[in-house]
C-alpha cells in the first residue's frame, strides 16, 4: 500500500513535470522570439555618412560600402563635390568650389566628424553607432 | 514572465526620453551654423531651432558689413560715405551694445582686437576673394597699400552716443569690420535669450563659436572634442572637454585661407605686422561668454604664447589651449579642470 501510495503520486507528478517542461519550453521560445523582435525593432543601423545641402537632408550613405558620389549643387547642378567612401572613411576628392578647403580636409570616419564646403553649402557628417565614446561637439 | 517582458518592452518604447536633433544653416555670418538639441519631439526642436535662426538672422543683418537692407541702418551703412564723410547714423540698440563691447575688448586685448581695422581687412578680403576665384593669379596685397590703410584704424574715431543711439566714424577713410567678435557676440545673445526662457539641452555652433545651453537630454554634461589640426590617426582630438553652459571657441589658421605661391595665408590679421599672424595652428578658449571666447581667440592668435597666457590668467573662469605651428600644445593653468577622458 505504502509502495502504491508512493508510486501513484510519482506518476502524477511525472505528468505535471512534463506539462511544466512544455510550458517552460514554450515560454523560453516566446522569450527568444520576443528578444529577436526586440532586437529587430530597436536595431542600430551601421555607420553612415549624412550629406546635407543648405541645411536640407540630401542623402545617407553607408560608410561600409566603397563608393564615389558626385554631389551636384547650384541652380543647374553646375557645382560639384566628389565624395569618396573607401575603407570605412569619407573624404572629398575634388570640388569645384573656389577655396578647396573641403578637398584639403582629412578623411573622416568618427562619430560627429564633418567636412563642410561653405561655398556650396554642403555638410558631410559621420553618424557612427559603434563608437560610444565620441564627443557630442567637435570644434 | 511574459507579462514582465511586455512591461519591459513597453517601458522602453514609451519612456519619455528626449531625442537628439540637429539643424544646419549657411545664411548667417558667412559661415555654417549648426544647432544640436534634445527635445521631446521634432516639432519642439524645430520651434527652438527656428527661433535661434530667426534671432541669428536679425544679428546678421545688423552686424554685416557686406549688405545693406531696405529701411534699416547697419554696420554696412555706418561704413558708407556720403559727400566724402561718414554720416551720424541712428542705429538699433543692439549695435550700440556690441560696439561698446568691442571698445572694451580693444582695451582688454591691448589693441589686438580692433574693429576699426576695416580699411586693412577689406584689402585682405578683396585679395583673398580674387585669389580664390583665380588661384593661378593669387597675389598678396602690397605692403605700402596696407600701411597706408593702417593709418586709418584709430578706434577713437568711432564715436558712440549712448543716449541717442548714434554712431559716427570721424575719420572718412576709416571703416568697421566686426568679423572678430560679431559671431560670438550674436551667439551669446541668442543663448542668453534661450536661457531666459528656461530652454536647456542645446548647443549653438556658428563657425566654431560653440555655446552650450544646459546639460544634455539625460542630464549629463556635453563632451566637446577639440580637433587636431594635423592629420593623426592616433590622436584625432587634442582634448576632450566637459561642458555645461560654457562657451568653447576655436580659431584656426586652417579654417579660412587662400594660397599664394604654395603658401597658405589665413584670415586673422595681426594689427602690428598687417599680415596673417604666424605661430599657431589653432587657439581654443573656454569661458562663460561666447563673445569673450571669439574676441580672445583672435587676440591670442596675434600674441606670443607668453603674452596670451598673461592675459588669460588675468581673466576669471577663462582658459585657453594653443596649438603651435609644429603641433605641440600649450594650456593655461586651469584648462585641465575641463578635461575628461574619452
Amino acid at each position: 500500500m505504502n509502495q502504491n501510495n508512493t508510486t501513484m503520486p510519482t506518476a502524477k507528478s511525472g505528468g505535471r513535470r512534463f506539462r511544466n517542461d512544455v510550458i517552460f519550453i514554450a515560454a523560453l521560445l516566446a522569450i527568444v522570439a520576443l528578444a529577436g523582435l526586440f532586437v529587430f525593432l530597436f536595431r542600430q543601423p551601421g555607420d553612415t555618412v549624412v550629406v546635407t545641402i543648405d541645411g536640407e537632408h540630401y542623402a545617407t550613405y553607408s560608410l561600409n560600402e566603397n563608393m564615389t558620389v558626385p554631389i551636384h549643387t547650384g541652380q543647374d547642378g553646375e557645382q560639384i563635390n566628389v565624395l569618396i567612401i573607401r575603407d570605412g572613411q569619407a573624404h572629398v576628392q575634388e570640388a569645384s568650389c573656389p577655396d578647396g578647403i573641403c578637398a584639403a580636409h582629412k578623411p573622416i570616419h568618427r562619430e560627429g566628424e564633418s567636412i563642410v564646403c561653405l561655398p556650396h553649402r554642403v555638410v558631410i557628417t559621420v553618424h557612427s553607432t559603434s563608437e560610444q565614446d565620441a564627443p557630442d561637439i567637435v570644434t | 514572465m511574459l507579462g514582465m517582458l511586455w512591461t519591459l518592452v513597453s517601458l522602453t518604447s514609451c519612456e519619455k526620453k528626449p531625442n537628439k536633433y540637429s539643424a544646419y544653416s549657411f545664411d548667417y555670418f558667412d559661415t555654417v551654423t549648426s544647432i544640436v538639441g534634445y527635445a521631446a519631439s521634432q516639432e519642439e526642436f524645430d520651434r527652438v531651432s527656428s527661433e535661434v535662426l530667426c534671432q541669428l538672422e536679425e544679428y546678421h543683418k545688423l552686424f554685416t558689413i557686406y549688405h545693406r537692407f531696405d529701411g534699416m541702418e547697419n554696420l554696412c551703412t555706418i561704413n558708407e560715405l556720403k559727400d566724402g564723410a561718414h554720416r551720424t547714423v541712428t542705429v538699433d540698440r543692439r549695435i550700440i551694445d556690441m560696439l561698446l563691447y568691442a571698445k572694451q575688448m580693444y582695451v582688454k586685448t591691448d589693441g589686438k582686437v580692433n574693429i576699426a581695422m576695416g580699411s586693412v581687412l577689406s584689402i585682405w578680403h578683396d585679395y583673398r576673394e580674387a585669389g580664390m576665384d583665380e588661384p593661378w593669379n593669387a597675389k598678396l596685397p602690397p605692403m605700402d597699400q596696407l600701411t597706408e590703410a593702417a593709418k586709418h584704424t584709430d578706434i577713437e574715431h568711432l564715436v558712440i552716443d549712448e543716449k541717442n543711439n548714434t554712431v559716427t566714424l570721424t575719420d572718412p577713410a576709416m571703416t568697421l569690420d566686426v568679423g572678430a567678435i560679431a559671431k560670438g557676440y550674436a551667439v551669446e545673445m541668442v543663448a542668453k535669450s534661450l536661457e531666459k526662457q528656461g530652454i536647456t539641452g542645446y548647443v549653438i555652433n556658428v563657425g566654431g563659436n560653440v555655446r552650450v545651453i544646459g546639460q544634455k537630454g539625460d542630464g549629463s554634461p556635453w563632451t566637446a572634442g577639440i580637433e587636431n589640426p594635423q592629420e593623426d590617426e592616433r590622436e584625432p582630438y587634442l582634448a576632450y572637454l566637459s561642458l555645461t553652459g560654457q562657451s568653447l571657441v576655436t580659431s584656426g589658421s586652417y579654417q579660412r585661407y587662400y594660397v599664394v605661391d604654395g603658401k597658405r595665408y589665413h584670415h586673422i590679421i595681426d594689427p602690428l605686422t598687417l599680415m596673417p599672424s604666424e605661430g599657431f595652428l589653432s587657439v581654443s578658449i573656454v569661458c562663460q561668454s561666447s563673445a569673450d571666447g571669439d574676441a580672445l581667440s583672435t587676440a591670442l592668435f596675434c600674441m606670443t604664447p607668453e603674452q596670451g597666457k598673461a592675459l588669460i590668467e588675468s581673466l576669471p573662469d577663462t582658459e585657453a589651449m594653443w596649438v603651435m605651428a609644429d603641433g605641440t600644445k600649450i594650456t593655461s593653468s586651469g584648462f585641465d579642470r575641463y578635461i575628461v577622458q574619452p
